[in-house]
């Protein structure tokens, strides 16, 4: 039994490494660039290229294909140690599916093109899978490939695509056999995201972030971009899935605003007391810690299964926790903040510069997206405890 | 970062299931409460014979010096099956009360025989007006030639009608903010003076209000030093907490292991209860909800092995596991319906047990309150 996450020197080096490097350059800019999706700008595109020179985008890939050929464990120390500085290892998308897939199961002339370029920090991916008929039922999905010459013809409509506007590629799924049964009816597409075509329109969110709807109208894509085989589309999403949401939340992004709110609680008072001598603020702040904690336990158990090879179900409770979590801080720090707490970054008075309100509202999706919390309870019902489906 | 048992504690699991499920069916469990004792001599014997009073009694004393951990894979084991008896209260709260406040000729005078399980101990903590909390103590332990004189009434002493020894935690000498003025006592059981009366707990399970009327102690008795017992017994009941949630999560397991076989042979509306969502998603909060409790638990026993200051790790295992498991039987409850309900169902054992375990060494409240004061003085981890 072993709680620490790096275990050999040459980890906690690296760890080391990955921490000093984020100290000297990270600075608030990258951070509120970071935080909001609107588009990264120049600075975060920069960052981005950094990251990869030091061969960070790439870690876990073979040499060949300009990865590092380190070990998962690498990739892991990586996340925590971003997380714990607040910073964000750019590109998920390509780095945990589309990479990986095209790792697995492209042909190596689609290998060659995209890997090397994806580790350097070259190139982004955006996520194409959802659409307005097709959320938790992703093969309802109706944006038909059609196959011509040497060519697939796309048409139909993409929604909640969050990178488009600013991604190189869109990562997309696409029916290339309505007729057969479900799961064997859609295959993946490399897609150029400026190709004639494609029309990318914006969606402002309750958090502050942008997503898309993304038309497809007559697209040509080559046929060498369908990655790996026709039809095999659902099992290579559905491989890519834990390694997604395993990203998706380290309970270590929680730390840094509970520690704010400590400090917060130090120095406010409020109808005539410290907030930190409140004992309902204390009893919150502890709860908080006891399930950030919690949840950090779980994460480690998960972690500690995948790098065994041996995981199931359990990065979807990790997701689940982690995303329920966010979403009572979220709502705790509202309550210990009182009036202040509705005050957005730039107006007067904003404490934390607007960190908790926009947390609130950017915390609403966290509970939908990337699986919701009722599928991944059905999911986990099932895998986890065996329950009969019918 | 690696989330596996040795070898070694993977026999002491394997054997103690085997060993409890053979000798701690639910119908043992049933008339433990209603026997006086509230365990079986033979029992107890098969128990010392397997090593299991000695798995964390230092080799020197006759044990096997063993660490936290394997301790609380053993405790999961009898948490599961609702253990009846002085076990964890001559172990946790005797023996490592012991092992961190005796000195030598304490040491070699009572844990050997602990081991052999000819010896039978308790903590009396407690009182009318003091929870775990050693400012508000006021039973008295006033000097009188070699001796003490400890007067006064003690509360929730567990197995105090068995226990051949009680530490007494009574009060010496003037409090302070770091409980001063605390001193511990080991008093023979059969000392005149001392009057038991059984509480009616909602378990059934044996705790005692235990008066002290002007009873005498040699003393050669006291255990550590005089007026600075709070520190040593500080440290032994951030362990019980421990202890006690790895009971809890050895329970919450069985229910939720009874609850998800019944949903998979239930059935209502021509299907299997197992299959409709709503259960679905009780059944998974509850295994969230273990899960938690397990892992928290086993990293605040990981900790207190590795010499890691592991004080705040046991708070939140505490906190988390006495709500966690509330909720884990609360969900069973649901899913069962009306059978769950009955008496002669194994869920009440549970249900009842669960309440006992949240009040033992501090619950939520009590617990968050240890948090908020380290989070404050040092921050967020």
């Amino acid at each position: 039994m072993n709680f620490n996450l790096t275990t050999t020197p040459e980890e906690e080096a690296f760890r080391r490494e990955v921490g000093d490097f984020l100290k000297a350059e990270l600075n608030d800019e990258l951070r509120r660039q970071h935080a909001m999706d609107k588009g990264l700008g120049p600075e975060a595109r920069a960052f981005n290229r950094k990251i990869g020179q030091k061969g960070w985008l790439g870690l876990g890939w073979p040499k060949e294909y300009g990865g590092s050929g380190g070990s998962l464990m690498y990739e892991i120390i990586l996340l925590q140690e971003f997380a714990r500085h607040e910073a964000h290892v750019p590109n998920e998308i390509a780095r945990y599916m589309a990479g990986p897939t095209i790792l697995h199961h492209g042909s190596e002339e689609m290998k060659k093109e995209f890997l090397p370029r994806i580790a350097a920090g070259e190139i982004e991916f955006g996520l194409g899978y959802t659409e307005p008929p097709a959320g938790s039922d992703l093969m309802a999905m109706q944006m038909r490939a059609v196959e011509e010459g040497d060519y697939f013809i796309i048409n139909g409509q993409k929604t909640f695509n969050t990178e488009s506007h600013y991604a190189d590629y869109h990562w997309l799924a696409a029916k290339t056999n309505p007729k057969g049964p479900r799961h064997e009816s859609i295959s993946l597409f490399v897609v150029d995201q400026r190709a004639p075509g494609i029309d990318i329109r914006p969606l402002e969110t309750l958090g502050g972030e942008r997503t898309n709807e993304v038309y497809y109208d007559n697209v040509k894509v080559p046929k060498s971009r369908l990655v790996g085989e026709k039809n095999k589309g659902f099992f290579y999403m559905v491989n890519a899935l834990n390694y997604e949401r395993l990203a998706l939340f380290q309970m270590e992004r929680l730390f840094p605003t509970l520690n704010r709110l400590v400090q917060y609680a130090k120095e406010t008072r409020r109808n005539g007391v410290l907030l930190a001598d409140d004992p309902l603020v204390r009893n919150k702040l502890a709860q908080l810690v006891i399930e950030a904690e919690v949840g950090k336990c779980l994460e480690y158990k998960a972690l500690s299964l995948l790098l065994d090879g041996r995981i199931d179900y359990e990065s979807g409770i990790v997701k689940l926790i982690g995303s329920e979590l966010r979403q009572r801080l979220g709502y705790k720090a509202m309550e210990i903040l009182g009036q202040f707490g509705l005050l957005e970054d730039g107006s007067p008075w904003a404490p934390l510069r607007g960190e908790i309100a926009r947390l609130c509202r950017a915390s609403v999706v966290d509970t939908i997206g990337g699986g919701t919390s009722e599928i991944i309870r059905n999911i986990t019902a099932m895998r986890g405890l065996r329950l009969p489906r019918k | 970062m690696d989330i596996k048992f040795s070898e070694e504690q993977e026999m002491i699991r394997h054997s103690a299931r085997g060993f409890l499920s053979k000798n701690c069916p639910s119908s043992f469990v049933r008339s433990m409460v209603q026997d006086e004792k509230g365990f079986a001599e033979e029992l107890w014997k098969g128990m010392a014979e397997l090593g299991w009073m000695g798995l964390i009694i230092p080799e020197e004393y006759e044990g096997s010096g063993l660490g936290f951990l394997d301790l609380i894979v053993l405790l999961e084991e009898m948490g599961r099956v609702l253990l009846p008896g002085p076990f964890f209260s001559t172990v946790v709260l005797g023996g490592f009360t012991l092992v961190e406040a005796g000195n030598e000729e304490q040491k070699k005078r009572f844990l050997p025989p602990m081991v052999r399980g000819d010896l039978i101990m308790t903590l009396a903590l407690n009182e009318a007006e003091s929870y775990y909390d050693p400012g508000s103590i006021t039973v008295s332990a006033k000097e009188s030639g070699e001796n003490y004189v400890i007067q006064g009434t003690k509360l929730f002493v567990p197995d105090a009608h068995v226990a051949d020894w009680i530490i007494c935690a009574a009060r010496t000498g003037p409090g302070g903010d770091s409980g001063e003025g605390i001193s511990l006592f080991l008093v023979d059981g059969r000392a005149s003076g001392l009057n038991r009366k059984l509480l009616k707990t909602i378990a059934g399970d044996k705790q005692f209000e235990v008066v002290f009327d002007q009873v005498v102690v040699p003393k050669t008795n006291l255990l550590g030093p005089l007026n600075q017992g709070w520190p040593p017994l500080k440290k032994v009941l951030q362990k019980a907490a421990v202890a006690k949630c790895a009971e809890m999560v050895g329970g919450g397991q069985q229910v939720l292991d009874l609850t998800a076989a019944y949903a998979k042979e239930r059935e209502q509306f021509g299907q299997l209860i197992g299959s409709f969502q709503a259960i679905q998603h009780h059944c998974v909060n509850m295994l969230i909800d273990l899960d938690g409790c397990r892992w928290v638990t086993y990293k605040a026993a990981w900790m207190f092995d590795q010499g890691l200051p592991f004080e705040t790790e046991a708070s939140i295992a505490k906190a988390w596991s006495t709500e966690a498991y509330r909720r884990v039987v609360a969900l069973g409850h649901q899913v069962f319906g009306g059978i769950g309900y009955m008496e002669e169902h194994d869920l009440p054992l549970y249900f009842r047990q669960a309440r006992v375990a949240e009040a033992a060494f501090g619950d939520g409240d009590y617990h968050r309150k240890i948090i908020a004061d380290h989070v404050f003085a040092q921050g967020v981890f």
